[in-house]
């Protein structure tokens, strides 16, 4: 039979500012815009579902404030949604919408459950740390206490990300912005999460870091079966990475389907200017 | 014998909404069977609508009327044109695979793991990814130097090779190629016309694009000639 899903997301919405029963009817992409024409709101989420299953990639294109990251924030409990429901597999089997559960069950689920690498590496990562240090904090979190384990845990997630053992113990301040991304990488997945969520991971960097960094996120997919979220608006890492893309635009998806499908035969007049654009 | 594929009335037209809603109609009522070991040749001039017929049975075309019936290997039958994504990931992944006539690979990933990643994916180790992957790459006479190297420099036909080897090395029990000896010389494509013919020995059913006569000669048991996007003609081997 059929697979089952990992991650079901349904009708997840974000609004900021007044939340009027009509506001998701006067924005999106027919509006060409989120803000409510009335009253003023802005809506950065509206509506989104969609299922991911154990093994899958899913891509999120969209220009800069279509709603692409205030949705895996929202994913990560780092903001919370206005409406809607996440369902999750490890969590009493997926009956239960996520953010229904306890601050402290939401503690969990982040701590052991899911990984972040966010655009900025200062957001994942402690500067006053070193960059084995984060990672131990990451597996503290996680219930892991012993001091000797967590160096090998450490030393073996750098090694994997290809970042120098040499100087695990100095802080990633000092790396260039490739290897932080990399440290960073190394801390998410040091929990063996089911889901990874990566939010515009390779910008900023420059094309041969850029290839490393991707490389590197392939084969953690490859070996490791980990679920990924990969938030770009790079139609080049969209293609690299992913097996499925949704398009949004002003809030809302516009389009979804495989990622060569839309890539190659985009449905929507915005997917097709989108396309239509790439270098 | 088996049926594999039943493609019945397919059409396909793209609508370009940013070129003031324009549509090029590029298949019309194509339909045709394809049974497991069998290798369909599909040929017609440039523009006949060869490789969207191709694409629309990879699903990265969607097409716009028309089944593609697929018959899994479990019994089960999938029509591909509107099978959920994750169906259609599912099938990619255990039997079905595409050979596009450019290769598209991860920057600077060495030749050799762009070909064993089609099996680690699928569940195999690395060691042995890596084992199959050099059988292959050695029949394909890919210089042992390249091995190593990252196919972004490399020559088109070193790089075609690279592609092939990606797309059988997991023996699909459906494969489509396109032009999968354009580049090759002669010795080389006979080469890869023995390992493709080596699959279809195996149950492997394959499609194939070419414009070339000696590959289509070797190959196909059948091809259907596109004209305009119709199916004007079936040639028997």
């Amino acid at each position: 039979m059929d697979e089952k899903w990992l991650l079901r997301v349904r009708n997840l919405t974000k609004i900021f500012g007044e939340v009027t029963p009509d506001v998701c009817d006067r924005t999106g992409p027919q509006f060409n815009s989120n803000i409510c024409p009335k009253t003023g709101a802005v809506v950065a989420c509206s509506n989104i579902s969609f299922d991911l299953y154990p093994g899958e990639v899913l891509g999120i294109v969209g220009e800069s404030g279509s709603g692409k990251s205030t949705l895996v924030q929202m994913l990560y409990f780092d903001s919370d949604p206005t409406s809607g429901e996440v369902n999750f597999r490890p969590i009493e089997d997926g009956s239960v919408n996520l953010f229904e559960l306890s601050s402290q069950k939401k503690r969990y689920i982040r701590n052991h459950l899911m990984g972040m690498v966010y655009q900025n590496p200062r957001d994942g990562l402690n500067f006053r740390f070193s960059s084995g240090g984060n990672i131990a904090e990451k597996l503290l979190m996680a219930g892991v206490f012993h001091v000797g384990n967590i160096r090998i845990r450490a030393t073996e997630l750098l090694n994997h990300t290809e970042v120098p053992i040499k100087r695990m113990d100095e802080s990633p301040v000092r790396f260039s912005g490739g290897m932080q991304q990399r440290v960073q990488i190394a801390k998410a997945i040091a929990n063996n999460p089911p889901l990874l969520l990566l939010d515009e991971v390779t910008s900023g960097l420059d094309v041969s870091v850029q290839a490393k960094v991707l490389d590197l996120i392939r084969r953690l997919q490859d070996e490791l079966g980990i679920s990924m979220i990969v938030v770009s608006h790079d139609l080049g890492v969209i293609r690299m990475l992913t097996d499925r893309t949704i398009v949004l635009k002003h809030g809302q998806i516009v389009e979804h389907g495989l990622t060569d499908q839309i890539l190659q035969d985009p449905q929507h007049g915005y997917t097709q200017l989108l396309v239509s654009s790439l270098l | 014998m088996t049926k594999l594929l039943e493609v019945v009335d397919l059409e396909k037209r793209f609508e370009l909404h940013i070129l003031n809603e324009k549509a090029i109609e590029a298949l019309r009522q194509v339909s045709f069977n394809v049974e497991e070991g069998e290798i369909v040749g599909l040929t017609g001039k440039t523009g006949s609508g060869k490789s969207t017929l191709m694409k629309c049975i990879y699903r990265t075309y969607l097409a716009s009327r028309g089944q593609i019936q697929y018959y899994e290997e479990s019994g089960g039958i999938l029509d591909l044109t509107s099978a959920s994504e994750h169906e259609v990931l599912r099938i990619r992944k255990k039997e079905m695979t595409y050979c596009s006539q450019f290769l598209q690979v991860i920057p600077r990933v060495p030749a050799i793991d762009v070909v064993a990643s089609a099996l680690t994916a699928r569940g195999r180790s690395v060691d042995e990814a890596r084992r199959i992957t050099s059988e292959i790459l050695e029949r394909l006479s890919l210089p042992k130097d390249l091995w190593d190297a990252y196919p972004a420099t490399f020559s088109g036909g070193e790089q075609q090779r690279v592609n092939i080897a990606r797309a059988m090395i997991a023996r699909p029990r459906l494969l489509l190629v396109d032009e999968p000896t354009a580049s090759l010389d002669m010795k080389t494509k006979d080469a890869v016309i023995d390992m493709l013919l080596d699959l279809k020995r195996n149950g492997t059913s394959i499609i194939l694009i070419t414009h070339d006569e000696h590959t289509l000669t070797r190959m196909a048991d059948r091809s259907l000639h596109l004209e305009n996007g119709r199916l004007k003609e079936v040639v028997y081997a």
